[in-house]
């Protein structure tokens, strides 16, 4: 079935174009690395926060609020390059073992995000009204900055395996 | 000539030897490359992006600037560090290597324009720390931002001409 797939939209003209075009890749990559190196940052950012890394000039709400529209537009534009990516070697991705796992762990970081993001613009104390809840911070930081590195590392290993 | 013998040495000796011949060696090393210098790029074009005045606006740059440059550092030197071994491992083909070269230069230059700002960019900064940047760090800041993301580009290029 995904084989299949993979034949068709490979041999599809809008493919077949960005194949020929030897420095399509490369563009679309160098895009979709500058916007990893803004995603993770600002989710490193409140991930050292909720971990209690770094204690900086602004509260965690505020630092949690502006990350919000960073996270979002250069998730956006990771899945558009991705697709571009995809579209042009679909085997390379759709067939891989690791690609999948990267996108497990896309969905389990921007699940993380969001639930960060929805309680503390809530309660901008969400994470610090009890032990349990500080300890929930903390557990939820580590998670985000695990999950960071392993999306890195997923991406990469895709060219390899 | 001198050089090329120096690179062949290097490129020959026992660390760099097994980086090459390993399978898991290189990509994990590589792995560690672009996990570091993703957070170098980020941390970086933030404090650009605040020089412009496009991010980051309502709080004063010397906060963001000192809140992200330590671990632009941390980042940087683990970012060289790989990039350091793998170089080592083909030594020869990178320096000969035209993208390869263009990173080096963009670096260097990347260096210069942030040496530049801190020396001279920030004689008057309690004057704008709160506001709007003068030119000249805009400037710093846009040359900044091109500059990195042609590091970057020029980087995912050598590893479509190595």
């Amino acid at each position: 079935m995904v084989e299949q797939f993979c034949d068709w939209l490979s041999r599809t003209s809008i493919s077949v174009a960005f194949q020929s075009a030897n420095w399509f890749v490369p563009l679309v990559q160098t895009i979709h690395i500058i916007s990893i190196a803004i995603l993770l940052t600002s989710v490193y950012v409140v991930s050292f926060r909720l971990i209690g890394l770094t204690r900086g000039a602004q509260p965690l709400a505020a630092l949690t609020a502006r990350s919000t529209p960073w996270v979002w537009t250069t998730l956006c534009v990771l899945l558009a390059t991705g697709i571009l990516l995809t579209i042009t070697e679909p085997a390379r991705e759709l067939l891989n073992w690791v690609f999948r796992v990267k996108m497990l762990l896309v969905l389990a970081l921007a699940a993380i995000l969001l639930l960060v993001q929805t309680r503390t613009r809530r309660n901008p104390d969400y994470w610090s009204l009890s032990r349990t809840r500080r300890l929930a911070a903390r557990a939820i930081g580590i998670v985000a900055v695990i999950i960071g590195a392993g999306i890195v590392t997923a991406g990469r290993w895709i060219a390899y395996v | 000539m001198a050089l090329e013998q120096t690179l062949t040495r290097l490129q020959d000796s026992s660390l760099p030897t097994q980086i090459r011949e390993s399978v898991w060696l290189f990509p994990t090393i590589e792995t560690v490359h672009v996990f570091a210098l993703v957070l170098v790029v980020g941390t970086i074009m933030t404090v650009d992006l605040r020089l412009l005045g496009l991010a980051g606006k309502e709080r004063p740059f010397s906060q963001v600037a000192s809140e992200m440059l330590p671990w632009t550092w941390v980042a940087f030197s683990v970012a060289a560090l790989a990039g350091l071994l793998m170089f080592s491992s083909k030594a020869l083909v990178y320096y000969a290597d035209i993208p390869f070269r263009l990173k080096m230069l963009c670096l260097v230059l990347a260096g210069i324009n942030m040496l530049l700002f801190h020396l001279l960019g920030t004689r008057h900064l309690a004057a704008w720390d709160r506001g709007r940047p003068p030119w000249h760090a805009k400037f710093a800041g846009g040359a900044s931002l091109l500059l990195w993301t042609a590091i970057v580009a020029a980087g995912r290029w050598v590893g479509f001409t190595t």
